[in-house]
């Protein structure tokens, strides 16, 4: 019994680090309809810099995220505004063609700079844990946990209470309505890449404390969120939560009473098992398209 | 000889030259390992790339993990190798069965819904692939590999054997590929690629087309595997299972041209020669993977239709051929009444001897949220009438439309066609059953032919209608005379899109007419269409009415609608408000009221003041 609440709990917490990561893919999917395939990259990336910072000045890992958040939420700017615009129009297959394209330069680049080879960030709390009645949180996953938290609650509030949020929302909702009442759709598609992207730099952070990493990881993180993405339905925020806590839940359960090695085939099945029932996702929801030529 | 040859296209002559070069190339310069290697290796390539060209470049679902079915073929051979004996190369089939298995499976259950899903399961299933190999010890020898005994023959040989069978191959697949592309599979392939939704509407399975297709994408790879595996004599899980392989795939049918028969071939050509060049000179994998990237990203963005479609474009506008645009001097004639009224007849289904209404709605009803689109509707389409829908805008016309067509399901009520109750089938089905549809703004392929798109419809779900040639034969030469009912036989090889908006309205009524429908739903169709077309539509239209095929048409054209249909039907605020023939409805006050206003209420029978319509 304590084992099944150990799993659980350390699902919830891993589930909400993996919303995090997945609500940055869902709002470029939601706002752009571009599947950025590059944000496994971007994670890795972030998650590079922020061992680098930690062995160079000895920053503690997961408060990088100050750091590389806005970092990343520039290099997403600079992405879209100097290559994803210019296929903007395109078929949808060219944008996962682009991105899958640009994951492959920085998988190369950081190869290159940083060498093929596993790293991990291991500050002093890393094997230390809280303990609450007879459950263990392990130090790490719970601080990675309190800061996904609330950057969702700052991306959420970011989209429900500001102008830009709304100009973001509008502009995913009908693009040539919010043209029309003044909502550059550039500018608002850049700032939503931005935002996907700089998502992607806090769970760079935490990402580089709670799984070892080397250049090539970024499939299976992206495999992973994409996941996510699908099991909820795409550019839902709420699907994408929900999926996250099933892939947390479901990976945490396999590796207790399984082996860690079946974790993401069991996730795989899950979403399978999912779409076998509801093709469009767990929230998805099919779009009027009738009106568009 | 040269006769026959000047027939051929020249691409086909061009690739034939290729073929015969390198046939006869290991015989000419036999000591030569090196270049052979690299060349075995492109064929191997251009298997792959070619299959992939089938699902991603026709159909336009790309798949990122299309070197898993290489890897499955490989464990296939490999395993039955390892536990009975046999050489892997006789059981190599047996890989691409297993390929198809596993795209059918992982297909029939991705591939039921449109878009992104399919793009993900491709990488996932890769990655689950690489998983299983490793942990699966009993049967994949984990991560420790496979290995597999030397070639049989004498080292005297050295790599001709493994050279001639992935040439074999790679002709086999293009084959396979070309006459793909020739068959109604092929073109609705493509249709899906182009405009999913369209292509539900007129027959097209697109959940059946998508799987059907993703397997024959995986069938040569998966035979490909086996003999790699021989050619390698070891593999294991990381190898097997590499994402750089898909990459290789990706690029070099995207570099040569994706969609086309012979780009992934020139394409898979380049991408090894670049390859090969890399790991001789730039080092190790790491600086690939980056040169790649950097490769696929300038690609996107600077050739994103490929080399050979740019060069052809190139080699079009260097030698123009001239085409005429405008159709004004048939219209203005005017195709006699009788040669219509003749062709229309052949199009027409009478096998229908079902009492009662061809299509009855009962209390359907559409909520999207909180707006109820549709609420509660009832609506009768009498056989061999022309109905008309009108009423003002959001008034939920189209999405009745839709739920009809089977583009949306309704939330309640049911949807009875020719006796039988369709609410719950899918869009081509509802197609195979006579129902077709136009859109309110045109939605032709844009990128095929005009005949390609009247060629397109599936009348039936028959396997047969699937595999029958597009490009000539009985469809095609039935596409041909429907262009002609509608005035635009002239046509046929155009680009759609490159059309007037009316001419486009014109096509994709043949389109429908295809489906040999008993019912046409008409949405809007004098929206954007001049007047002299407009006739032309109205003429067509009555000639196929008077041969039997019902017609709903929503409009608000209603001088037209007033003209031409009896009964009009009156919709507002999602439900029928008033029925009858034109005139009736002209002087309906209700009707007035709702939707024609004032224009149109009967001047009072003294007219005082001189007070005319316009100026109440």
């Amino acid at each position: 019994m304590t084992q099944l609440g150990q799993a659980l709990v350390l699902g919830v917490l891993i589930g909400g680090i993996y919303a995090l990561m997945a609500s940055g893919l869902t709002l470029i999917f939601g706002v752009l309809h571009i599947i950025n395939i590059a944000q496994g990259a971007f994670l890795i990336l972030a998650a590079t810099f922020t061992w680098w910072m930690w062995r160079a000045v000895g920053i503690d890992p997961i408060l990088a995220a100050v750091v590389t958040t806005p970092l990343m939420f520039g290099l997403g700017w600079v992405t879209y505004r100097f290559v994803v615009s210019r296929i903007r129009g395109q078929a949808a297959s060219m944008s996962v063609l682009l991105t899958f394209g640009l994951a492959l330069v920085i998988e190369g680049l950081l190869n290159v700079v940083v060498g093929n080879k596993f790293r991990s960030a291991t500050p002093s709390y890393f094997e230390e844990s809280f303990k609450v009645g007879p459950i263990l949180l392990p130090k790490a996953q719970a601080y990675g946990f309190l800061a996904a938290v609330a950057v969702l609650g700052v991306l959420y509030l970011i989209l429900t209470r500001t102008w830009t949020g709304r100009a973001i929302r509008a502009t995913s909702q009908n693009p040539s309505a919010a043209a029309l009442v003044g909502i550059g759709a550039a500018g608002t598609a850049a700032l939503a890449f931005a935002l996907g992207s700089a998502s992607a730099g806090v769970g760079g952070s935490i990402l580089s404390v709670l799984y070892p990493f080397f250049p090539a990881s970024h499939y299976d993180w992206i495999s992973r969120l994409l996941g996510i993405v699908v099991l909820g339905g795409m550019g839902s925020l709420p699907g994408a939560l929900t999926g996250a806590l099933i892939l947390g839940i479901a990976e945490t359960l396999t590796a207790t009473y399984g082996g860690l090695q079946w974790a993401t085939l069991v996730f795989y099945l899950v979403i399978m098992a999912v779409l076998l029932v509801r093709p469009q996702g767990l929230f998805g929801a099919r779009l009027r398209e009738d009106m568009t030529a | 000889m040269t006769r026959l040859l000047r027939g051929v296209p020249r691409r086909h002559l061009i690739a034939g030259v290729v073929l015969l070069a390198l046939l006869v190339y290991p015989v000419i310069n036999p000591w030569q390992p090196y270049p052979q290697g690299v060349m075995l290796l492109a064929f191997l390539l251009a298997v792959q790339a070619s299959s992939w060209n089938i699902i991603s470049g026709y159909a336009g679902y790309i798949s990122l993990g299309h070197s898993m079915f290489l890897g499955l073929g490989s464990y296939t051979a490999a395993i039955i190798a390892l536990h009975t004996g046999v050489n892997p190369m006789w059981v190599a089939p047996l890989g691409g069965v297993v390929a198809v298995l596993v795209a059918v499976v992982f297909g029939s259950v991705v591939l039921r819904t449109r878009g992104h899903a399919f793009v993900i399961i491709t990488i996932a299933l890769l990655l689950s692939a690489q998983i299983v190999a490793t942990n699966w010890k009993s049967l994949t020898n984990g991560s420790d590999g496979i290995t597999l005994e030397l070639p049989f023959w004498s080292s005297d040989f050295q790599n001709i054997p493994f050279y001639y069978a992935f040439l074999g191959l790679l002709g086999l697949t293009v084959l396979f590929s070309a006459w793909i592309a020739r068959t109604k599979f092929g073109t609705g392939l493509i249709a899906i690629r182009e405009d999913e939704g369209k292509a539900a509407s007129i027959g097209v399975n697109t959940t059946l087309f998508k799987i059907l297709g993703y397997a024959a994408s995986s069938f040569f790879i998966g035979v490909a595997g086996g003999f790699y595996a021989y050619f390698q004599t070891f593999l294991n899980p990381v190898g097997a299972f590499a994402i750089l392989g898909s990459v290789l795939i990706v690029l070099s049918a995207l570099v040569g041209g994706r969609g086309t028969l012979y780009g992934p071939v020139l394409g898979a050509f380049i991408v090894q020669l670049v390859n090969e060049g890399a790991t001789v000179f730039g080092g190790g994998s790491s600086t690939r993977v980056l040169l790649l990237g950097a490769i696929l990203v300038l690609v996107v963005l600077f050739l994103p239709a490929g080399l050979l479609p740019t060069i052809e474009a190139a080699w079009r506008r260097r030698h123009p051929v001239r085409t005429e645009y405008t159709d004004q001097t048939s219209v203005l004639s005017g195709t006699p009444a009788t040669v219509v009224r003749e062709r229309a007849d052949a199009f027409t289904r009478d096998d229908d001897t079902a009492e009662g209404p061809l299509l009855e709605l009962r209390g359907v009803t559409k909520r999207f949220g909180g707006l109820t689109a549709v609420d509660g509707a009832d609506l009768t389409v009498e056989k061999g009438s022309i109905t008309a829908l009108i009423g003002p805008n959001g008034s939920g016309k189209t999405t009745l439309f839709n739920l009809v067509t089977g583009t949306m399901t309704a939330d309640e009520g049911t949807v009875t066609f020719a006796g039988k109750r369709i609410d719950k089938l899918s869009p081509w089905s509802r197609g195979h059953l006579g129902l077709g549809r136009t859109f309110q703004v045109t939605r032709l392929f844009k990128d095929m032919s005009v005949l390609q798109n009247v060629v397109a419809p599936l009348p039936d779900g028959k396997l047969s209608t699937m595999l029958a040639g597009a490009v000539s034969g009985a469809e095609a030469a039935r596409a041909r005379e429907l262009l002609d009912i509608v005035g635009l036989g002239r046509f046929a090889g155009q680009r759609a899109g490159d059309l007037s908006y009316g001419q486009q309205k014109l096509v994709e009524l043949a389109q429908v007419l295809m489906l040999e429908p008993k019912l046409i739903l008409l949405d809007e169709p004098a929206g954007g269409v001049n007047p002299s077309l407009m006739g032309r539509l109205t003429e067509v239209i009555r000639e196929l009415n008077r041969n039997g095929v019902t017609f709903l048409v929503v409009e608000h054209n209603i001088p037209m609608v007033l003209e031409l249909c009896d009964p009009v039907v009156v919709f507002a605020r999602g439900k029928a408000i008033a029925s009858g023939p034109p005139d009736r409805i002209r002087e309906d006050p209700v009707v007035l009221d709702a939707y024609l206003g004032d224009d149109w209420r009967p001047a009072p029978a003294a007219v005082e003041g001189g007070l005319d319509a316009h100026a109440q």
